[in-house]
C-alpha cells in the first residue's frame, strides 16, 4: 500500500474487515476482533430484547393492585430472568465486548487483540452460557431473583437454579477472557509513542473494566458452583442447619456483584469521555485526574460491598466500614462528572444524537449515584432497602447511565463500524424519547419507594396505583423508544450515506483509518498526539 | 528475529537446593504441627506456606526475574484475596460485640 | 548436519510470530503476562474456599480441630511433598527445553506426569477410607455429636477444596503429556519454549494452592 494510496483516503470497498471472507463458517470461526464484536453485538441485542420482554411482562403486571396479569410465582420468575439477562448476558458484556472489542485495538495502533483466538473462545462461551439460561426459562424459570440468596436458591426452591447457574457460570468465563486479553493486549500491543497518558479515556476504561472482570468474576464462578454443588450433592456451606452461614454466601455474592456495577459503569464512562470532546470541540478537562478516578472506582469499589447487606444482619462495625467506604468510592465519580461538565464551559457545543446521549447521561448518573450516596447510609438504607427506591437508583444509574452510554457509543461510533451515516432527525428524536420515557419509567419508582412500596411483589397496595401507572406508561414509551433506534440504524445500512473517515472530526486513531477499517485496521502508520487534541486540526 | 533461549538458565543445583528447602519446610510444618503451640501453630504454619510459596515463585516460576510488570500481577491474586477475607472477617470476627439490632 | 538443514531444523522449532504481533519476543512477553493473569485469577477462584473456610473456622474452631484429625496426616504430607518434588521436576524440565536437551525434558516431563498421578491415586484412597468412616456429607454422613456439624461442614469445604484441585492435577497431568509428547517431536527448543513455560507455571500454580490446603486441612488441632 503507498502512501499516496493512504492519503488519498478512497475506501475501497473490498477492503473493509466485512468483505473479504464471506459466509457464515467465515464469521463463526473468524479471529478478527472487529467481527467477533459484530457478533457480540447480535448477542447482546437479542439478550436485551428478551430481558426487556421480562420487563415488559412486570410492567403491564404492576398497572393494576391486584397484579392479577401474573401469579406471585410467575412474577418471580419474570424478575429473577429480567435480572439474571440483563445483569450477565447484556450489561457486563455490552460496551466492553462490543465497543471494547471492536475499538481498542484501533485506539491504541495494533493490528488485533493479543490473543484472537481467545477472543473468538470467549464470544462461543457467551453464547453457551446465554443457552443455558435460556434452557432454564424453557424448563419452566426460576424464581430466586438474580441474586440467588441462600439458603432459598440451595435447599428450598423448585425452579431451574441449577440450569442458570451453569449459564451464568459458563458467560463468567468469557468475561474474565476477555478481560485477560485486553489488559494484555494494554500492556503490550501500544504502537510506538501511544505511551499511557495519551490514551484515550475509553481505552482507560477498558482497562479498569478488565481488571475488574478478572479480579471479581472468578470468585462469582466459584460462588455459583458451590450453589450448583449444593443443590446436586449436599455440600452445603450456607445450610444454616449445619451451622453454616447463609449471610457467607452474600459476602461472597457480592464480592462479585459489587464490582460487576462497576463493570456496568466505568465503560459507559469511557464512552461519554470520548463523545463529549467530540462534540464540544476541546480537551477534556483533567485528564489526569480522570485517570485516577477511574483507577481509583476500580480498586475502591471491591471494598463497598457489604453496602448491600446492612439488613441482612452483618454486624454494624462491618456496616459502618462497608459504609465509610461506599462514601469514599463516590469522590472519584464525582470528580468525573465535574470534569465532563467542565470541559462543557465555552465549548463549542452541538447537539448530534451521541451528545444527547451523552449529555442524557451525566444528568441521569448524578441522580442515580446520589441516590447510591443516600443507600449509602445504613439510617438511610435501613427503611429504604428492597424497596422501589433501591430499584430506582439502579435502574437510573444502569439504564439511564449505562445504557444511554452504550447507546450513545453505538451512534458515535456506528460510520466508523459501518461505514454509514444513520439518520440524525430519527436519532434525535428517539434519544429525547427515551430521555422522556425514561424518566417517567422510573422518577416515580423513587416516589414509591419512599412511601414504602416493597420490591419484588406482585401486588401492592392500591394507594400506589398512580404511580405504578405512570411508570408503566414511561416504560411503554421507552420500548418505543429502544426500537427506534433498530429500525432506522438498519435503515442506514441499505440507504445511508457513505460516512467517510472522520465524519465526527473526531480525535483518535481509530478516525484515521477508513470507514469502515480494513481487516488490517490500519492501510497507513496512524499518527499519535496527544489525547483529545481538538484544538489542532485533524492528522 | 527468533527467539533465543535466554542466557539466564539457572544451574540444576539450585533448583534441588530449593526443593530441599521445600521438603525441610514441609517436615518442620508437619513437625511443629504435632507440637502443642497453642495459638501460635496456625500463624506458623500459614507462615511456612507463604515460605513456600515465596520459593517456588521467585526460583521455580521466575516471578522476580522478568519484567516488573508481571512480579505485581503475581501478586495481585492474593491482595485482592486478602480483601476479600479481611473486609468479610470485619463482619464474622465482630457479630458477637456489635450484633444488628434485628 | 550441513548448514541448510541446520536452518531448517531451526526454522521448524522457530516460534510462528502472529500478525498482531511485531516480534517473537513481544508474543512471548504477552502470552507470559496472560498466563499469570490467569494465575491470579486462578488464586481468586480457589480463594473463594479458602475465604469460606477461614470464616467457618473462625465460627467453629474446635468442631474444625476436631474435623481436621479425621484427615489422613500421613497421605496428606506425602502428597505435599509428591507435588514439591514435581514443581522441581516441571522447572527443571523447562530448563532442559530451553538448553535443548530434548530426552533429559522428556523424561523430566514423564516424571512431574506420574507424580501428578500418584498424587490422585493417593487421593483416591483418602477419599475411600473417608467413605468407610462415614464422612462424606451427602452420602450416609454420620459423625457423633456435639461437633457433628461443624465436621460436616469442615468436610463439605474439604471435598469441595481437594475435589476441584484434584480437577486442576487431571488437567495438569492431561496437557504435562501432551507437552511430553511435543517435546518429543522436537516441536520446542531453545527457538521456541513459550508453551512448556505456560504449563509449567500452571503446574506451579496447582503446587501453590496445595501448599496452602495441606496446613489449612491436615494440621488443624493436631497437637490434641
Amino acid at each position: 500500500m503507498s502512501t499516496s494510496d493512504a492519503a488519498l483516503a478512497i475506501p475501497s470497498p473490498s477492503r473493509s474487515f466485512w468483505n473479504g471472507d464471506y459466509g457464515l463458517r467465515a464469521w463463526l470461526t473468524t479471529r478478527d476482533h472487529k467481527r467477533i464484536a459484530i457478533l457480540y453485538a447480535l448477542g447482546i441485542t437479542g439478550f436485551f430484547f428478551l430481558g426487556g420482554a421480562a420487563a415488559t411482562l412486570i410492567r403491564v403486571n404492576l398497572i393494576e393492585p391486584t397484579g392479577s396479569l401474573l401469579t406471585a410465582e410467575t412474577y418471580n420468575k419474570a424478575f429473577t430472568f429480567h435480572g439474571v439477562v440483563m445483569v450477565w448476558f447484556f450489561l457486563i458484556p455490552s460496551i466492553p465486548a462490543t465497543l471494547g472489542n471492536f475499538l481498542l485495538p484501533l485506539m491504541i495502533g495494533a493490528r488485533d487483540v493479543a490473543f484472537p483466538r481467545l477472543n473468538l473462545a470467549s464470544w462461543y462461551l457467551y453464547i453457551c452460557g446465554g443457552l443455558f439460561a435460556v434452557a432454564s426459562l424453557l424448563a419452566g424459570g426460576v424464581d430466586t431473583g438474580w441474586t440467588f440468596y441462600t439458603p432459598f436458591s440451595t435447599m428450598f426452591s423448585n425452579s431451574n437454579v441449577f440450569l442458570v447457574v451453569i449459564g451464568v457460570f459458563v458467560t463468567g468465563f468469557a468475561s474474565i477472557l476477555t478481560g485477560l486479553n485486553f489488559i494484555v493486549t494494554i500492556h503490550t500491543l501500544r504502537m510506538p509513542r501511544m505511551t499511557w497518558y495519551r490514551l484515550p479515556l475509553f481505552v482507560w476504561t477498558m482497562y479498569a473494566v478488565s481488571l475488574v472482570m478478572v479480579l471479581a468474576t472468578p470468585v462469582l464462578a466459584m460462588t455459583l458452583a458451590l450453589i450448583a454443588l449444593e443443590r446436586l450433592a449436599h455440600l452445603g456451606i450456607f445450610d444454616p442447619a449445619l451451622g453454616g452461614d447463609p449471610l457467607l454466601f452474600q459476602h461472597l455474592f457480592w464480592f462479585y456483584s459489587h464490582p460487576a456495577v462497576y463493570i456496568m459503569i466505568l465503560p459507559a464512562m469511557g464512552v461519554v469521555s470520548e463523545i463529549i470532546p467530540c462534540f464540544v470541540r476541546r480537551r477534556i478537562f483533567g485528564y489526569r485526574f480522570m485517570t485516577y478516578s477511574i483507577l481509583a472506582i476500580t480498586v475502591i469499589g471491591f471494598m463497598v460491598w457489604g453496602h448491600h447487606m446492612f439488613v441482612a444482619g452483618q454486624s454494624m462495625y462491618a456496616s459502618l466500614v462497608f459504609s465509610i467506604m461506599s462514601f469514599i468510592v463516590a469522590v472519584p465519580s464525582a470528580i468525573k462528572v465535574f470534569n465532563w461538565t467542565a470541559t462543557l464551559r465555552k465549548g463549542a457545543i452541538t447537539f448530534e444524537a451521541p451528545m444527547l446521549y451523552a449529555l442524557g447521561f451525566i444528568g441521569l448518573f448524578m441522580l442515580g449515584g446520589l441516590t447510591g450516596l443516600m443507600l449509602a447510609a445504613p439510617a438511610l438504607d435501613i427503611p429504604l432497602t428492597d424497596t422501589y427506591f433501591v430499584v430506582a437508583h439502579f435502574h437510573y444509574v444502569m439504564v439511564g447511565g449505562s445504557v444511554m452510554a452504550y447507546l450513545g457509543g453505538i451512534h458515535y461510533w456506528w460510520p466508523k463500524i459501518t461505514g454509514k451515516l444513520y439518520s440524525e432527525g430519527w436519532a434525535r428524536a428517539a434519544a429525547i424519547l427515551m430521555f422522556f420515557g425514561f424518566n417517567l419509567t422510573f422518577f416515580p419508582q423513587y416516589i414509591l419507594g419512599y412511601e414504602g412500596m416493597p420490591r419484588r411483589y406482585h401486588s401492592y397496595l392500591p394507594d400506589f396505583q398512580v404511580l405504578n401507572v405512570l411508570s408503566s406508561a414511561g416504560a411503554s414509551i421507552l420500548a418505543l423508544a429502544y426500537l427506534l433506534p433498530v429500525a432506522y440504524l438498519l435503515w442506514s445500512l441499505r440507504a445511508g450515506a457513505a460516512a467517510g473517515n472522520n465524519p465526527w472530526n473526531a480525535r483518535g486513531l481509530e478516525w484515521q483509518t477508513t470507514s469502515p477499517p480494513p481487516k488490517e485496521n490500519f492501510l497507513s502508520e496512524p499518527i499519535v498526539r496527544e489525547a483529545y487534541a481538538y484544538d489542532e486540526p485533524a492528522p | 528475529m527468533n527467539a533465543h533461549a535466554t542466557d539466564k538458565v539457572a544451574p540444576v543445583s539450585r533448583y534441588l537446593w530449593v526443593l530441599a528447602a521445600l521438603l525441610a519446610l514441609l517436615a518442620l510444618t508437619a513437625g511443629t504441627a504435632l507440637l502443642k503451640l497453642g495459638a501460635f501453630n496456625t500463624p506458623l504454619n500459614l507462615g511456612i506456606s507463604v515460605a513456600k510459596t515465596a520459593l517456588v515463585m521467585s526460583i521455580f516460576m521466575h516471578s522476580t526475574e522478568g519484567r516488573r510488570l508481571t512480579f505485581m500481577v503475581s501478586l495481585l491474586g492474593f491482595i485482592w484475596l486478602a480483601i476479600l477475607i479481611g473486609f468479610a472477617l470485619t463482619d464474622f470476627t465482630t457479630r458477637a460485640l456489635v450484633p444488628a439490632p434485628w | 548436519m550441513n548448514v541448510l538443514s541446520q536452518n531448517v531444523a531451526l526454522a521448524a522449532s522457530a516460534p510462528m510470530v502472529s500478525e498482531q504481533y511485531d516480534d517473537a519476543r513481544q508474543q512471548r512477553e504477552a502470552a507470559t503476562l496472560g498466563m499469570w493473569v490467569f494465575l491470579a485469577t486462578e488464586i481468586l477462584f480457589f480463594g473463594v474456599l479458602f475465604a469460606s473456610y477461614t470464616i467457618l473456622r473462625v465460627l467453629y474452631p474446635q468442631g474444625f480441630a476436631v474435623a481436621s484429625r479425621h484427615t489422613d496426616m500421613l497421605f496428606g504430607t506425602i502428597e505435599t511433598g509428591v507435588l514439591l518434588s514435581s514443581s522441581c521436576l516441571i522447572a527443571l524440565a523447562v530448563r532442559a527445553v530451553k538448553l535443548d536437551q530434548h530426552r533429559v525434558a522428556v523424561w523430566l516431563l514423564s516424571a512431574t506426569a506420574m507424580l501428578g498421578v500418584t498424587f490422585l491415586v493417593m487421593h483416591g484412597f483418602e477419599y475411600y477410607k473417608e467413605y468407610t468412616e462415614h464422612l462424606i456429607p451427602g452420602i450416609d454422613f454420620k459423625q457423633p455429636a456435639p461437633r457433628a456439624h461443624a465436621v460436616e461442614l469442615f468436610f463439605c469445604l474439604y471435598y469441595c477444596i481437594t475435589g476441584f484441585h484434584s480437577l486442576h492435577v487431571t488437567i495438569g497431568v492431561i496437557v504435562i503429556v501432551v507437552l511430553a509428547v511435543r517435546v518429543k517431536n522436537a516441536t520446542f527448543g531453545s527457538q521456541r519454549y513459550t508453551y512448556p513455560e505456560l504449563t509449567a507455571l500452571y503446574w506451579h500454580l496447582v503446587d501453590i494452592v496445595w501448599i496452602f490446603v495441606y496446613p489449612l486441612l491436615y494440621l488443624v488441632g493436631r497437637s490434641g
